[in-house]
C-alpha cells in the first residue's frame, strides 16, 4: 500500500475553459406549468422540480461571478487538510481514497478516532463544519475531542471509482474500514448519514466489536419491528401511540415515496442512461442535486456560492459526477435490502432525529436498527444534518461520547480527554 | 432553426462523454451490455455520427421527416386556452373512396413521424387488394413536436383526448376511428369513453390491463381467467412485464414527480436527450435494426420541437396526479376494441386480462414486434386494421358512409 500524499484540490484549466463554453451555451428549459398556488413567485413553485427563474439566476451567477473567482472557492474547499492513499478491496482491485483527516489539535494521544461517512448527493466537504467542534471543542468545556476523519467514496469526490460491477454495502465498509486501520486506528468509531449511515451500519455489523466500537446516524430508517425478530419493540409499537414529530416524520415519508423517489429509481435501474446527461450538462447536473439540497434541508438558506461550491465537488470530481450515482444500483441488487436492513450489531448506537429527515419515522422502528444507548430528538434540521446543524450534531456527539455519556471510552485509552 | 443548428454543433463539439458503465460477467462486450443503461461505445459512435455525418447533412434529414403532409392551426381547450395543433393529414390517395377517418396517437417517446411507415399502407392500399382506405390524421399531442405545450398544470387525460377530438371534427370528421398505442392508448380509450357517438370504433397494439379480470367487475372474463392456463407466449409476457416493473420504470417515476428537475439536463445537452431516449427505442422494440439516420432523426423531433424536448415528459406527471385520469385508464368503454399482441410490447398481458377494457370484436396475435409497432412492423399493424375495418371485419362500416370503399 502506498504511502500517504497530501492533496488539493487544482482543476484544470482546461476543465475550467470547458465548463465556461458550456456555460455560454446553455439551453433552458421553458417554465413549469403554473399551478394554482398562491405562491406568487414561480421562483417558489417547486411542484414540478427546480424553478426555471431559480435555475436561471444560479446560472447567470455561475457564468458571471462564480467561475471567474473559481481559485477562491477551490480555497475554501482546500480549507480542509486532505489526502490520498492506495487502499485494495476484494475482488475489485486498488483504489485511491481521497479524505479528510484532521487530527484533534490539544489531544493527539487521547482522542477518539471517528470515521464520518458521507452520502449522495453529499461529499467530504459535508463535514467541514461539524469537524471543527469535533477536533477542537472549547477549551473550558468538558466535551471529548476527536481525530476525524471523512473520506470520499469510491466514485465521489476524489476517489477513484469502481470498474466492476457489485460494489456495494460491504464493500464500502471494506474501502472505510482499511482505510481507518491504514491510519493506524484500530479502534474507531462511525458517524453518517444518508448512505454514510447504511455503511455505518454494516461497519458495525462486519467488525464491530473488534474494531467499530459504537456508531452513530443521523439517518434512522430502521424497520417496522416484527414479533419474531424484535418482540419488545413490536410490543411497544403496537401500543405506544405516535407522538406529533413521529406522525410528522411519517408525512415526511410519504411525500418522498410518492413524490421524492423519482431520482432513486433512475439511479437505481439505469443510471449509465442517466450519466450522459449529468456528465454533458453542468447546468442539468446542478438542477439534478440542487432540488435535493433544497428539498431535503429545513429552511436552511443557501448561498450561491455555497451551492455552487457543492456541486463543483461533483462536476469536478475524479471519475465524473456520473459514477456517483451507481451507488443507487448495487446496493438496489445486492440482495434484501429489508434483509440486510435487520443485521444487528451488539456495539452502542446513538440516533439524532431532525424534523425535517426523509426517514424520521416511527422511534420503534429506528430502533430495530441495532443497540440504541442514545437518542436526541431536534426541532430544527433536515437531512444534510452535519451541514445545517453542525453545533446540534456536535452536541450529540458529544452527549454520546463524553463524560457521563453512554458510549464514553468505547475506545480503550482514547476517551477524548 | 439556424441558430438552432449552430448551438447542436457547438455541444457536439463540446460533448463530455461518462466513463464507461462497471464491467459485468456477462460475455458480452461492452458495446452489448446494457445491464446499467445506453453502454459508451454505442453511444460514442452515434455522437460522432451524429457530429460529423447527421447534423452537417441535416437539410436532407429535415426533408425526410417533411415527406408527410403537415399543418397547424388553433385548437382550443377547455381552461387552458388556446393551442397550436402540428399533424399530418393525409386522405386516401384514390378521392373515389368512402376513405374511413382515422386518428393515430402516438406517446412518448414517440412523435408524428411514428406513422409515416404505416400511413401510405392505409391511405394507398393495392388497388388489386380488397383493403379499406383511410384518411389519417397523425397530430403531434401538446408538448410534443410541433404542437405547442400547455402553461397550466392539469393537462391531463382528458384534455388529450379534447385536443385530440376538437382536430378531428376541425377537419370535418364528425365520426372517426382510433389507433393509438402508449399514451395513444390510454387517449384512445379517453375518447371512446367520452365521445362514444364520435368514436366508432378504436385500436390499441399496447393492450394494457391494471390486472386480471375481478369477480365483479368481469365475471366471464374472471371465470375463464380461473380455469385457463396462461399459454407459452402469456407467460414470456408475464415475464418481460416483471423485468419492465423492476428494471425498466426508472423515467417514469422521475417524469411523473419531478419532470422540471430532469428537464434542465434533456434540454441542455443532446448527448443526455439522446442517451434518455435511445435505450427506449433499443429496450423497447424487438431487435429492430435501427439506423444511425433513422435514431438521430428520431431524436431531432425531440431536440427542435416547439416548446423544448422535455416538456412532453410532464405528460406523466399530469397523469399520476390526476384521479380522473387513473380512472379513465381503466375504464370500460362499449365501443369496438380491436387489440393487436406483439411479443416484445412494455407489459404484455394475458387475453383475459386485455378483454376487461372494452367491448372487444377483433384479436390479432403476432411473432415478431414491440411497443414501436407502427414503426417496427407497419405491414403486421396495417394487416390487423384491413382485417378489422376490412369487408367481412368486425368493425367494417362503423363510420356512416365510409366503410374504405
Amino acid at each position: 500500500m502506498q504511502d500517504e500524499q497530501p492533496f488539493k484540490i487544482s482543476v484544470s484549466q482546461n476543465a475550467l475553459d470547458s465548463l465556461a463554453q458550456k456555460l455560454a451555451i446553455a439551453t433552458l428549459p421553458a417554465p413549469a406549468p403554473v399551478t394554482y398556488t398562491d405562491s406568487a413567485l414561480d421562483s417558489e413553485d417547486w411542484t414540478y422540480g427546480v424553478p426555471r427563474p431559480t435555475l436561471e439566476r444560479l446560472l447567470i451567477h455561475w457564468r458571471t461571478q462564480f467561475l471567474p473567482r473559481w481559485h477562491e472557492h477551490q480555497a475554501v474547499l482546500n480549507a480542509l487538510p486532505q489526502f490520498t492513499r492506495s487502499i485494495e478491496v476484494d475482488g475489485h482491485g486498488v483504489f485511491t481514497a481521497h479524505y479528510v483527516h484532521k487530527q484533534s489539535t490539544h489531544n493527539p494521544k487521547g482522542a477518539i478516532p471517528l470515521l464520518f461517512l458521507h452520502g449522495w448527493p453529499g461529499h467530504f466537504n459535508e463535514v467541514s463544519k461539524l469537524l471543527p467542534f469535533l477536533t477542537t471543542p472549547p477549551a473550558n468545556a468538558s466535551y471529548p475531542s476527536f481525530h476525524v476523519v471523512a473520506p470520499s467514496l469510491p466514485g465521489f469526490g476524489f476517489s477513484s471509482a469502481p470498474t466492476k460491477t457489485g460494489f456495494a454495502v460491504a464493500q464500502y465498509a471494506e474501502f472505510s474500514h482499511k482505510l481507518m486501520l491504514s491510519l493506524g486506528y484500530t479502534e474507531y468509531v462511525v458517524q453518517g448519514g444518508d448512505w454514510g449511515s447504511f455503511i455505518a451500519h454494516r461497519l458495525a455489523y462486519l467488525y464491530g466489536p473488534k474494531y467499530v466500537k459504537a456508531w452513530h446516524s443521523n439517518f434512522p430508517a430502521g424497520r417496522q419491528p416484527t414479533l419474531t425478530r424484535n418482540p419488545l419493540l413490536y410490543l411497544q409499537h403496537a401500543v405506544t401511540p405516535y407522538s406529533a414529530k413521529e406522525k410528522k416524520g411519517l408525512q415526511m415519508m410519504q411525500w418522498f415515496w410518492s413524490e421524492g423517489q423519482g431520482y432513486f429509481a433512475i439511479q437505481s435501474t439505469m443510471p449509465q442512461t442517466l450519466s450522459y446527461a449529468l456528465a454533458d450538462s453542468p447546468v442539468g447536473l446542478l438542477a439534478w442535486i440542487y432540488e435535493k439540497l433544497v428539498k431535503w434541508t429545513d429552511g436552511y438558506e443557501w448561498g450561491d456560492d455555497e451551492v455552487l461550491t457543492w456541486i463543483s465537488v461533483y462536476l469536478f470530481s475524479a471519475s465524473g459526477p456520473e459514477t456517483t450515482v451507481r451507488i443507487y444500483y448495487e446496493i438496489a441488487h445486492q440482495g434484501n435490502m429489508d434483509e440486510f436492513a435487520r443485521l444487528w450489531s451488539p456495539i452502542p448506537l446513538g440516533l439524532s432525529f431532525f424534523p425535517h429527515e426523509l426517514v424520521g419515522g416511527p422511534r420503534t422502528w429506528a430502533r430495530t436498527m441495532g443497540n440504541v444507548v442514545f437518542e436526541s430528538e431536534h426541532n430544527k434540521g433536515g437531512h444534510f444534518a452535519a451541514y445545517e446543524q453542525p453545533l446540534a450534531l456536535a452536541d450529540d456527539l458529544r452527549a454520546m461520547f463524553g463524560k457521563g455519556g453512554k458510549a464514553f471510552g468505547v475506545v480503550k485509552g482514547k476517551d477524548g480527554y | 432553426m439556424a441558430g438552432h443548428l449552430d448551438t447542436l454543433a457547438k455541444k457536439l463539439a463540446l460533448a463530455t462523454l461518462p466513463c464507461p458503465a462497471p464491467t459485468t460477467y456477462t460475455d458480452s462486450e461492452d458495446a452489448q451490455d446494457w445491464t446499467y443503461g445506453v453502454p459508451r461505445t454505442t453511444l460514442e459512435r452515434l455522437v460522432h455520427y451524429w457530429r460529423t455525418s447527421l447534423l452537417p447533412n441535416w437539410r436532407e434529414h429535415e426533408q425526410t421527416l417533411n415527406a408527410l403532409p403537415q399543418f397547424t392551426r388553433s385548437i382550443e381547450v377547455d381552461g387552458h386556452g388556446v393551442f397550436t395543433a402540428h399533424y399530418v393529414h393525409k386522405k386516401s390517395e384514390d378521392r373515389r373512396r368512402n376513405a374511413i377517418p382515422l386518428l393515430f396517437l402516438h406517446g412518448w417517446p414517440g412523435h408524428f413521424n411514428e406513422a409515416s411507415k404505416l400511413l401510405p399502407l392505409l391511405t394507398a392500399p393495392p388497388a388489386s387488394s380488397d383493403y379499406p382506405a383511410f384518411d389519417v390524421v397523425v397530430p403531434s399531442l401538446p408538448g410534443f413536436g410541433f404542437s405547442s405545450a400547455p402553461t397550466k398544470t392539469g393537462f391531463a387525460l382528458p384534455q388529450y383526448a379534447e385536443f385530440a377530438h376538437k382536430l378531428m371534427l376541425s377537419l370535418g370528421y364528425d365520426e372517426y376511428v382510433v389507433q393509438g398505442g402508449d399514451w395513444g392508448r390510454h387517449i384512445g380509450l379517453g375518447l371512446a369513453y367520452t365521445y362514444p357517438k364520435h368514436v366508432r370504433a378504436w385500436h390499441t397494439n399496447y393492450p394494457r390491463s391494471a390486472g386480471p379480470p375481478q369477480l365483479l367487475r368481469n365475471p366471464l372474463l374472471w371465470l375463464q381467467h380461473l380455469v385457463t392456463p396462461y399459454s407459452a407466449a402469456e407467460r414470456k409476457g408475464l415475464d418481460r412485464m416483471q423485468f419492465f416493473t423492476n428494471e425498466g420504470t426508472g423515467y417514469s417515476a422521475i417524469q411523473a414527480t419531478m419532470p422540471q428537475t430532469l428537464s434542465y439536463a434533456l434540454t441542455d445537452s443532446p448527448v443526455g436527450l439522446l442517451a434518455w431516449i435511445y435505450e427506449k427505442l433499443v429496450f423497447w422494440s424487438d431487435a429492430y435494426d435501427w439506423g444511425d439516420d433513422e435514431v438521430l432523426q428520431w431524436v431531432s423531433i425531440y431536440l427542435f420541437s416547439a416548446s423544448g424536448p422535455a416538456t412532453s415528459a410532464r405528460i406523466y406527471y399530469e397523469i399520476k396526479h390526476s384521479g380522473r385520469s387513473k380512472e379513465l385508464i381503466n375504464i370500460w368503454s362499449p365501443v369496438p376494441l380491436g387489440l393487436s399482441y406483439f411479443p416484445k410490447e412494455l407489459t404484455p398481458v394475458p387475453k383475459t386480462w386485455a378483454r376487461t377494457v372494452g367491448n372487444v370484436v377483433f384479436e390479432a396475435d403476432h411473432d415478431k414486434g414491440g411497443h414501436f409497432a407502427a414503426h417496427e412492423v407497419p405491414h403486421a399493424l396495417a394487416d390487423d386494421l384491413r382485417k378489422m375495418f376490412g369487408k367481412g371485419g368486425k368493425a367494417y362500416g362503423v363510420v356512416k358512409g365510409k366503410d374504405g370503399y
